[in-house]
Parts: structure tokens; C-alpha cells; sequence
């Protein structure tokens, strides 16, 4: 059962609209980020700003720099575009269509929430290679040496940043699910969803940062990054997991009991 | 399809109350009623989109709290027809195939039943309201249904495209299918059922066979003197004489209300009263008519035609 709801999820989802603007959005935000890494890259022995060496981008883990960086964007991008699949069935009125055909609303929402995060997990994945092969193509004009990106351990490297990468997109993918389900409207989804992951999230870290490892978007980005130097990615993992729990049962539980009027 | 003691309240209010329908397997079913009186809350109860406050219901022998269980069997169009702008109409069958795991076969007949199947390919957005409306239809027809629940299905239609419709409505029920049609329209319904449902403020008023209610309603007599000066004359002689009237401006007659056998009567008593009928006819009531009768309210016409023998 469903797999029928997700591939019909999927009809919608690979429309060339949709699917266009955001692989080739995605993967070309992961390039630029990937561009300005090297180009800003300095040949000194410290980071300045923040921004890895030449000699730290080539070492095994020099490809995964770029990828971390783009954490943020791409996980926003998933929150707009999985709040805005689910909201727009309301706004739409095709809800109660697909009700109609589907009276299992678990069922209904399992199968578009897989949907959803799979079509966001592929556009990730094509991101990251277009963003790897201009890594190579960057690292050939700076001089830097990709030997070690090839290596076993880059490899490792690599695939774990991925993983990480698809786990926080997942992570803001389901919250912006669970957003757009309370919300019911694609564009107040989306201003609510960005307005507090960029500034409101900020100002309260800038505020208060000991409350940087248990706000849901730091804590998400965290482990798109592998964890950081002040947060464990196990701890980050762990309030992620919960946030989403949290979010997924309250909207599965909503979605279940509530009339469908739209 | 049946309920009982069916009630739906929001905040206190109950928009649906106590209803209990019994409607006839192969029937064409209207559902009429006001805007607001509960006819699409009601559907969609019918359909598990509402959780009823109370009451019960059989649906093609599935219980109505369990829409699974009779659902596979039914068609539905509700209120608008709702499809993705940016899909073709064959996609946003697709997206209803897949999601029900239908057969994918039917895609093509219900779009040339429906007469879509040369813009089956073109984007919904680009359709007009009628083709939309008939893709919605074809969306209901995906699944072979034992019932069709059809919701303000004329809503926005131009006359043609109400013509259509009701083509439409009536094959459907030729080949056996039981079809539930609200409308607010009770001229429209009037059309195409052969029975009816009559609800006002979440109650029905009345339900049954249509040619029984025609039956009970029985017919006026419509009387239009020679002179129109003679029109309140008239008017006033046939009501000392007993019987109830009112005036109809826009024909210039005199609109009197009793049987068919009444026409003689009428006839004498204008001949008594020295004025000469010019047109004198029995026009049979219609459903709104009846439906205003049944509810103790007028229809906008007839608060007009009421206001206007206030003025003169």
C-alpha cells in the first residue's frame, strides 16, 4: 500500500518543474561552494576565516570541506520543498482526491514523506558529485594534489560526509513535512520554516550560545558536518533524532485525526 | 447508502443534525439544499474526510467509520474539481492510479467517456472550468464505482456544459451506477433524478421519489386578464371567492393555487366579476417550489413578487 502512495508521490515530485530547478539548483550551489573554497584557499599554514588551507584540502578528508559548507543551504532548500509538498495538498484541495483514493492516512503520509525524502536524498547525492568533480577540476587549477582523495581513507572520508550530509537533509526534510502539515499553506510553511533556521536560530545562538547544541537547525547542520569542535555528532544526532520524532508524531497524529475541510 | 442520527458539530454548532438518508440502490439522487445548509459536510462524512460528532452509516455495505471498507467502490467529485496546475490530465489520473492501485487501463476510457481524451496530454492549468469538471468526473470513474457522489458538479458550468453534465450523469446511471448529485440549483436536480433528498440547516426536510413529491405537489392555475388593468381585480375577486393567490408581475398573471379541476372554478369567477381572461393555464410546481413549501421560506423571486404587491 505504500508503495503505491510513494510512487504516486513520485509522479508529482519528477515533474520537470520541480525536478530541474532542484537538482540543478542544488548541484550548482554545491559547485559554487566548492569553487569559492578553493579560490579563497590560502597557502599559509593557519585557516583564516575559517576557510581550510591548500595543504588541509589536500589531505583524504579535503573533499568533504565543500560539501559541509553547503550543509545549511541544502538543508533549508529540503525544509521549503517538503513543507511546500505537503502544504500545497491543502491549498490545492487535491487532499481530499487523494483521501478519497487512499483512506489509510498513514499510509498516505508514509508514503509521501519516503517519497519526498528520496527525491531530496538523490538531488543531495547529485550535488555531491558535481561538486566532487569540480573539486578535482579546482585542485588541478591550484596545485593541489588529489592522491589522497582517491585513497582508501578519502574514500571512507567522503562517503561518511555524504551520509552525514543525507542524515541532516533528511532531518530538515522531515521538519519541514511535520511544518507544512500544521501550517496547511505552501507560503507561510516556508516563511515560518526559513524564518526561524536563518534568523531567529541565530540571533538566539548569538544570544545564548549555550543553547547552540540544542536548537533543531544548529543541531542538524552539526551533523551535516560530522560534528564540530564544541559539539559532539553523536549529541547533535541524538537532539536531531528527537526533534524529529517529536515533530513526525505530533503531525502523524494531526494529519490522522483532523477533518479535512480544504 | 444509509445513515442514522448522522450529526457533524463545529464548535457547538450543529451544521449536520440527526440525519438519516435512505438512498435507493440505482438511484440518481439529488441532494439539495441552500448553500450552508450541510449538504457538502454531509459528503464528506460520506467519505471519511469529516469524522462524524455522532451517528451511524452504511455505505455499499461498509461501515461509515471505516471508509476503507466501501471506498475502493466509489467515485467522487467534490465541491471544485482540485488536480495539480502543472500535471497533465493524464498524469493527475496517474497520481490517482497509483495512489489506489488501480489498474492503469481505465486511464484512456474515462477520458473519452468524459471527452478529454484529445487534451489528455496538455497541462490541467490550461483547461476550462467544464474540462475540468469532466476530468474530476473521469477521476471518479477510475474504479468502476458502485456509487458516484457528485458535489455542485454544474457549479460554474455555462449552459451548454450544464446540458453536458447532466448527459453525462444520466449514462452513468443507465449503466447501473448509483449516483448522489448535491447541487443548490433544485431546478437542476429536478433534471436528472429520480429521487431526492431535501435538507435544510443539517435536517432533511423531505426525501423520497421526485415523481411522488411531484405527485403531492399537484398544480397552480395560472389566470392573465384581458386588461392588465383588470390584474388586481382579478386578484381580488378569486381571493374573496376563497381561494389563495398571488400576483406574478413579470408574466402580467395571476398565479392561483389549487388543482388542476380548478380551472373551471377560476374561469367562472372572473366571468362573474365582468372581467375576461385572455390565458388560462395549469402549470405544474416545481421542485423548489416544493422545497420552499416544505421549509416555510420563498425563494428570491418570490420575496420579490412579494414586495413588489406591497408596493402596489
Amino acid at each position: 500500500m505504500i508503495t503505491g502512495a510513494f510512487r504516486s508521490e513520485w509522479i508529482k515530485l519528477r515533474r520537470p518543474s520541480l525536478l530541474v530547478s532542484t537538482y540543478i539548483g542544488l548541484a550548482a550551489a554545491a559547485a559554487l561552494f566548492t569553487i569559492l573554497l578553493f579560490t579563497q584557499a590560502g597557502n599559509g599554514r593557519h585557516r583564516d576565516g575559517g576557510i581550510p588551507t591548500l595543504t588541509e584540502l589536500g589531505q583524504p578528508n579535503g573533499l568533504i570541506h565543500g560539501l559541509s559548507q553547503a550543509t545549511v543551504l541544502l538543508g533549508i532548500v529540503a525544509f521549503g520543498i517538503a513543507a511546500a509538498q505537503i502544504a500545497s495538498e491543502y491549498s490545492l484541495g487535491t487532499l481530499r482526491q487523494l483521501l478519497v483514493r487512499q483512506p489509510r492516512r498513514w499510509v498516505l503520509l508514509a508514503g509521501k514523506y519516503l517519497g519526498v525524502l528520496t527525491f531530496l536524498a538523490i538531488a543531495v547525492v547529485f550535488a555531491a558529485v558535481l561538486a566532487t568533480v569540480v573539486a578535482f577540476a579546482m585542485a588541478h587549477g591550484r596545485h593541489v594534489p588529489t592522491a589522497a582523495w582517491t585513497s582508501s581513507t578519502g574514500i571512507s572520508d567522503l562517503t561518511r560526509a555524504l551520509g552525514n550530509l543525507v542524515l541532516a537533509v533528511i532531518g530538515y526534510a522531515s521538519l519541514g513535512l511535520a511544518v507544512g502539515l500544521f501550517i496547511r499553506s505552501s507560503v507561510f510553511s516556508v516563511i515560518i520554516g526559513f524564518a526561524w533556521l536563518l534568523p531567529i536560530e541565530q540571533i538566539v545562538m548569538r544570544i545564548v550560545p549555550a543553547t547552540t547544541p540544542w536548537l533543531p537547525g544548529s543541531a542538524l547542520t552539526i551533523v551535516g558536518q560530522g560534528g564540530t569542535a564544541s559539539v559532539s555528532y553523536a549529541h547533535s544526532l541524538l537532539v536531531s533524532l528527537a526533534y524529529v520524532v517529536v515533530a513526525g508524531a505530533l503531525a502523524t497524529v494531526t494529519f490522522i485525526r483532523r477533518d479535512v475541510t480544504a | 447508502m444509509s445513515t442514522r442520527s448522522l450529526t457533524k458539530r463545529f464548535d457547538d454548532k450543529a451544521v449536520v443534525d440527526q440525519l438519516a438518508l435512505a438512498i435507493p440502490t440505482g438511484s440518481v439522487c439529488g441532494f439539495v439544499g441552500p448553500n450552508g445548509a450541510g449538504k457538502t459536510t454531509t459528503i464528506r462524512m460520506l467519505l471519511g474526510l469529516i469524522r462524524p460528532s455522532s451517528g451511524t452509516g452504511t455505505v455499499l455495505g461498509g461501515n461509515l467509520g471505516d471508509p476503507p471498507s466501501y471506498l475502493d467502490k466509489v467515485g467522487a467529485l467534490i465541491e471544485a474539481p482540485a488536480f495539480y496546475p502543472q500535471l497533465s490530465g493524464r498524469a493527475n489520473l496517474r497520481v490517482l492510479v497509483r495512489l489506489g492501485r488501480i489498474s492503469s487501463r481505465p486511464i484512456d476510457d474515462v477520458l473519452h467517456r468524459v471527452g478529454l481524451a484529445e487534451r489528455a496530454s496538455d497541462r490541467y492549468r490550461t483547461y476550462s472550468l467544464g474540462m475540468k469538471q469532466r476530468l474530476g468526473i473521469a477521476a471518479a470513474l477510475l474504479v468502476s464505482p458502485e456509487l458516484l457522489v457528485l458535489d455542485e458538479p454544474t457549479n460554474g458550468l455555462d449552459p451548454g456544459g450544464i446540458l453536458e453534465m447532466r448527459g453525462l450523469i444520466r449514462s452513468l446511471a443507465d449503466d447501473g451506477i448509483t449516483v448522489f448529485v448535491s447541487s443548490h440549483l433544485i431546478s437542476e436536480i429536478e433534471h436528472i433524478c429520480d429521487h431526492v433528498v431535501m435538507i435544510q440547516a443539517g435536517r432533511a426536510v423531505y426525501q423520497g421519489p421526485v415523481a411522488e413529491l411531484r405527485a403531492r405537489q399537484g398544480s397552480d392555475i395560472v389566470a392573465r386578464p384581458e386588461q392588465i388593468e383588470d390584474l388586481d381585480g382579478l386578484a381580488a375577486l378569486l381571493q374573496v371567492a376563497g381561494y389563495e393567490v398571488r400576483l406574478e408581475l413579470e408574466s402580467e398573471a395571476v398565479v392561483v393555487q389549487t388543482g388542476a379541476d380548478g380551472a373551471a372554478g377560476v374561469n367562472r369567477t372572473a366571468m362573474n366579476g365582468g372581467i375576461t381572461l385572455q390565458y388560462l393555464a395549469e402549470r405544474h410546481r416545481s421542485l423548489e417550489d416544493a422545497f420552499f413549501e416544505l421549509t416555510g421560506t420563498h425563494s428570491r423571486d418570490t420575496q420579490q413578487r412579494h414586495e413588489l404587491e406591497a408596493v402596489r
